[in-house]
């Protein structure tokens, strides 16, 4: 296992990231872990996919193609 | 029902030490615990596909107030490769053989923790959204692969 470490971002080598994510990167780093999860977990309804309360699929490649041919293609779910 | 959030991961943290379940988090939710800056509707936790951690697993779920018939739960202590939950206090998909990562002992090895939460290298999340293929990957792919070059760099310094 390994453990993360946090350095100040002009203690970091070089990067080559567009500036406005690299900012986006470094005010999330300063942000504690609780703040980032509210910030990041929404809910919204999904249809169809959050009308069951239990789904079970025996492969990948079983719930991939259920994703496929019942979800709204804007959901996003299906494959390219 | 509200979005899933710090207290909630930290009790399944913790019920799911308690009951010894070997699992990481993935995809979104785990990269959103590595760092990554970005939105996301439940949590995806990739679970040792054992008889013994399914178990486990059905117990810490019920503990944590997942309201699982026996049916449901024998299938998850089967290990389905997949399990989607919308029966407890917050969304969780369980997934036991995701796209792109060999195994569960490799990802295991490679795995961090954060705060006490074990979570999946970015390698490996990113090696799983870009197998899956889907539409929704593919347009969150650039954005991680961003935020995977100023992780490591951020680690390597």
């Amino acid at each position: 296992m390994e453990r993360m470490d946090c350095v100040p971002i002009d203690q970091m080598e070089s990067v080559n990231i567009d500036r406005d994510l690299l900012a986006e990167f470094e005010a999330a780093a300063r942000r504690p872990l609780d703040v980032r999860m509210r910030y990041a977990f929404i809910h919204t309804y999904k249809p169809v996919l959050d009308d069951a309360r239990f789904r079970a699929f025996g492969t990948m490649a079983d719930y991939r193609k259920w994703c496929q041919d019942n979800l709204p293609e804007w959901l996003g779910y299906g494959r390219v | 029902m509200a979005a899933f959030d710090y207290r909630q991961a930290a009790e399944v943290r913790d019920v799911f030490q308690r009951h010894g379940v070997r699992y990481l988090f993935i995809g979104k939710s785990g990269a959103i615990l590595l760092g990554f800056p970005d939105t996301t509707q439940d949590a995806d936790l990739f679970v040792e596909k054992t008889p013994e951690n399914g178990r486990s697993v059905v117990t810490a779920l019920r503990e944590l107030g997942f309201a699982l018939s026996d049916s449901e739960a024998s299938e998850i202590e089967r290990g389905k490769d997949f399990v989607q939950l919308r029966n407890g206090p917050f969304d969780l998909d369980l997934i036991f053989a995701p796209d792109g990562i060999e195994g569960f002992g490799a990802a295991w090895g490679r795995h961090l923790e954060v705060e006490g939460f074990p979570v999946c290298h970015l390698d490996d999340i990113i090696a799983s959204k870009a197998a899956t293929n889907r539409q929704k990957d593919r347009e969150s792919l650039p954005r991680l692969q961003a935020f995977r070059q100023y992780w490591l760099a951020k680690r390597r310094t």
